[in-house]
């Protein structure tokens, strides 16, 4: 595996990712590496300074806590998408409400750590203003993240009911199925 | 070479009576205390703990939240780790699970980091490292600082080890695919060396039964050869002053006090074994039939499943100078 420090523009993507998680403040001064893992993929880690240094040094199989893969975009993993609602969980006093997150009820929690898609009446709370085709962090009534997903609607219609209105694309349980 | 004692009426009845080869039972008898409590307790299922994994959650939260949803939980000679007394579902398959809130870990191996005795920013060498259980509570008592070097050679573990530390959200960790044995390949110093060595696993008879008759005189005089090679990498890779931690899940003395032994002669002064403060535990032994061991031996402790209500353990704390 290739380890190195994220190049002025990869840095200035991730930034940006982070900005739109309302994460910017919490990841400012942290150290990240990327590891390349194929011609167009890489995936985004968070280290300590020592790590960082191994890391780069040396040829690990693995550095740090893979927060997100950078693509086109930057997909946040669900390790990256705890650290995020975490940190938006530590701000709310601060009215820093972000609109890439949905909330899904007790009751769909369990269907989406099983990877399922999520229908528009397991919905309890998802900004009016989400677009068609936006990542957003799927949060339990805990607020804690339990997924990844992308809108198939926008603002109100994500709630309409029988339909599925966000596709999972990544969930808390599938460390758990991949080692099935 | 793996000890074996004459048969007598008592590792005969005993082997009998509870499906064991009666060479294992004949070598019970001269080191466990009260061996019927002992080989009646690995009869029955262990107790299962959890491990709060304090970089998401706090105990109290963690507690809240299980028994809401109906565990019994009681809490242990360590802070972290509860006792699951009833789980009305797999422990394995809750939200809080999933989220990484707690790690299924005997208490027996968090013990084990915990005498090991990390600091914030220390630089951790972790050999034979996979799942991932004892690595990950070391990030957790390191607070996420420093570096810890996390080995396993075989592939799907290292995977496995990496989905844990996902989970667990632990970022001062590397993972490398290399045999412990080429540890001393970094050319670097560590503050903390774990090495929970591959072995005999006697001391999880109770979780797998079929060990009773399956395990050889050959699987302790393998594993005891290995052993002996890894420590000696292991303290070879602590910095003056550091501290190697040598555990096993094995009773047999071969592994365990023989091993160390054999570490302290090779060494001469340059190791110590420290004390470990555990209040109800066994000491480590200072003798086995006819041989004799360095009194620090004593130092060490066992964790027997029907005193401590763990699984068989062996530790040693080594200073290394």
């Amino acid at each position: 595996m290739i380890f190195r420090t994220p190049n002025r523009e990869e840095r200035t993507r991730i930034n940006r990712a982070f900005n739109r998680w309302g994460a910017f403040e919490f990841f400012k001064h942290k150290p990240l590496i990327i590891q390349e893992l194929g011609p167009k993929k890489k995936a985004v880690c968070l280290v300590t300074s020592g790590t960082e240094k191994i890391a780069q040094m040396m040829d690990p199989y693995s550095s740090g806590l893979a927060i997100g893969e950078l693509k086109k975009q930057f997909v946040p993993s669900i390790a990256g998408a705890d650290l995020f609602a975490r940190y938006r969980e530590m701000r709310k006093n601060n009215n820093n409400d972000n609109k890439y997150y949905i909330t899904v009820s007790e009751k769909a929690e369990n269907l989406v750590l099983y990877g399922r898609d999520i229908m528009g009446e397991s919905i309890v709370a998802a900004s009016d203003t989400l677009d068609e085709n936006e990542l957003v962090i799927v949060l339990n009534t805990a607020c804690e993240a339990i997924a990844v997903g992308r809108t198939r609607f926008t603002g109100r219609s994500l709630f309409q009911k029988g339909k599925v209105t966000v596709s999972t694309i990544a969930d808390a349980g599938c460390y758990l199925r991949a080692e099935d | 070479m793996t000890l074996i004692f004459p048969e007598s009426v008592e590792s005969a009845s005993l082997a009998a009576k509870y499906g064991y080869d009666e060479w294992l039972v004949s070598r019970f008898l001269e080191y466990v205390p009260r061996i019927e409590d002992f080989l009646s307790k690995m009869e029955r299922p262990p107790t299962k703990y959890i491990r709060v994994n304090t970089l998401k959650t706090t105990r109290e939260e963690l507690e809240g939240r299980l028994r809401s949803k109906g565990f019994q939980l009681e809490s242990t000679v360590m802070p972290e780790v509860l006792a699951v007394n009833i789980a009305p579902l797999a422990i394995g398959a809750t939200t809080e699970y999933l989220l990484g809130h707690y790690y299924i870990q005997d208490l027996s191996s968090c013990l084990a980091v915990d005498a090991l005795g990390v600091s914030e920013g220390h630089t951790v060498l972790d050999i034979a490292a996979a799942p991932g259980g004892k690595t990950t509570f070391i990030a957790q008592k390191m607070n996420n600082t420093g570096a810890i070097i996390a080995l396993e050679r075989n592939e799907r573990r290292a995977r496995s080890m990496s989905f844990n530390i996902m989970r667990c959200g632990v970022y001062n960790t590397s993972i490398f695919r290399m045999d412990g044995l080429q540890a001393h390949k970094f050319e670097m110093k560590f503050d903390r060396v774990l090495l929970d060595a591959p072995c005999s696993c006697e001391g999880v008879i109770a979780k797998d039964i079929t060990r009773k008759t399956s395990h050889t005189p050959q699987d302790v005089d393998y594993c005891s050869r290995m052993q002996d090679k890894l420590i000696e990498v292991a303290a070879r890779c602590v910095k003056p002053s550091g501290i190697l931690l040598y555990s096993t899940c094995s009773f047999a003395p071969e592994e365990n006090e023989m091993v160390v032994d054999r570490l302290l002669q090779k060494f001469k002064n340059n190791i110590t074994v420290e004390p470990i403060s555990h209040r109800r535990s066994s000491r480590g032994l200072t003798k086995f039939g006819d041989s004799r061991f360095d009194r620090q031996l004593n130092n060490a402790i066992r964790l027997y499943p029907h005193i401590d209500d763990t699984t068989g353990f062996f530790i040693a704390r080594l200073r290394v100078d």
